[in-house]
């Protein structure tokens, strides 16, 4: 088979014609999805606090623990090789933490409560 | 190659036939007139179904997947900015649809080695002009969907490379060594297939 056989093959198949009733088949979709409500967008006005205080949280837990850290890290000689897990146990027990789990569990409260409406619960 | 309209299923960029009433009918179904868009639908109707078919080679799927593209471009007919024809946004959408349905769920295809293009009218021993056209046909729809795609839009559909690229949402240079490996392949194994095939028909 030469390239223009080929090529004179590959160019020339006969069309399809549509089925009678595609025209209003496809109209009758459009008009099902015309119809329908558009869907809930997502909330941002309501979860915009929510997600802010999430953030500020976050960068506050974690400024905390670094500052906590590095307090450990020279209030010690250590006559012991400290681990990398004594800073983090020693912020765990300590009265900030409070503080900071309390603005976590805030924090989760108000996500759940900005996303209420997109799961459709009452 | 077939002259291009979009009357006989073929897309062609130059013609600019419909690009005016597509246009209107377009800014009617925005300011809320839904019924304009089936003028949209009677002028495309043809070229979406033929594009779906030489994807997936079957009337029924092509039919389907057609809808579901007249389905999508009114969803998102806000989104057509007016720089390329609105040919060109809907074939696009369409084409990303078919190859994105494709992968879904693929067409029954064998590959191009296993092929079995006996056809059960040759009855005389020999390949007639037809039965070597579908099986050149079925070759192509037997190739790896990258070069089967480019070759599609190109040959089945009468784009030039330019359209198919934008199609296809790739360069151009890449459209056109895709066509290039694809007739490479078909040239390869088609003397192969052909020849196979008229053994068996002799037996």
């Amino acid at each position: 088979m030469r390239e223009d056989d080929l090529e004179h093959v590959l160019s020339n198949e006969e069309d399809l014609l549509p089925s009678s009733g595609f025209t209003a088949s496809v109209m009758d979709a459009v008009r099902r999805d015309a119809s329908l409500s558009p869907s809930i967008p997502f909330p941002w006005k309501r979860a915009l606090p929510g997600l802010i205080v999430a953030g500020l949280a976050l960068m506050w837990v974690f400024v905390g623990i670094v500052e906590l850290a590095l307090k450990a890290g020279e209030a010690q000689p250590a006559p012991v090789q400290p681990t990398v897990l004594d800073p983090i146990l020693r912020a765990m027990i300590s009265p900030q933490m409070g503080w900071i789990a309390l603005v976590l569990l805030s924090t989760i409260a108000f996500v759940r409560l900005a996303l209420r409406p997109v799961s459709g619960k009452s | 190659m077939q002259p291009c309209s979009p009357g006989n299923g073929r897309i062609c960029e130059g013609a600019r036939v419909s690009a005016s009433e597509d246009q209107a009918d377009v800014e009617k179904v925005l300011e809320g007139d839904i019924s304009a868009f089936e003028a949209i639908v009677r002028r495309w109707q043809g070229p979406l179904i033929n594009l779906a078919y030489r994807f997936c080679r079957d009337r029924g799927r092509a039919e389907e997947m057609a809808q579901e593209a007249f389905l999508r471009a009114f969803r998102a007919l806000a989104n057509w900015r007016k720089e390329a024809a609105f040919s060109t946004w809907l074939f696009r959408l369409a084409t990303n649809l078919y190859r994105s349905e494709l992968r879904r769920i693929p067409a029954r295809t064998v590959s191009i080695a296993d092929m079995d293009l006996r056809d059960p009218r040759a009855s005389d021993g020999g390949l007639e002009q037809e039965d070597q056209n579908r099986a050149v046909r079925r070759a192509v729809f037997a190739l790896p969907s990258k070069y089967r795609e480019a070759l599609i839009l190109f040959y089945f559909h009468g784009m030039d490379i330019e359209a198919a690229a934008r199609s296809l949402g790739l360069p151009e240079g890449t459209v056109k060594a895709r066509l290039s490996r694809g007739r490479a392949i078909l040239r390869g194994k088609l003397p192969q297939i052909l020849t196979a095939q008229r053994l068996t028909e002799a037996r």
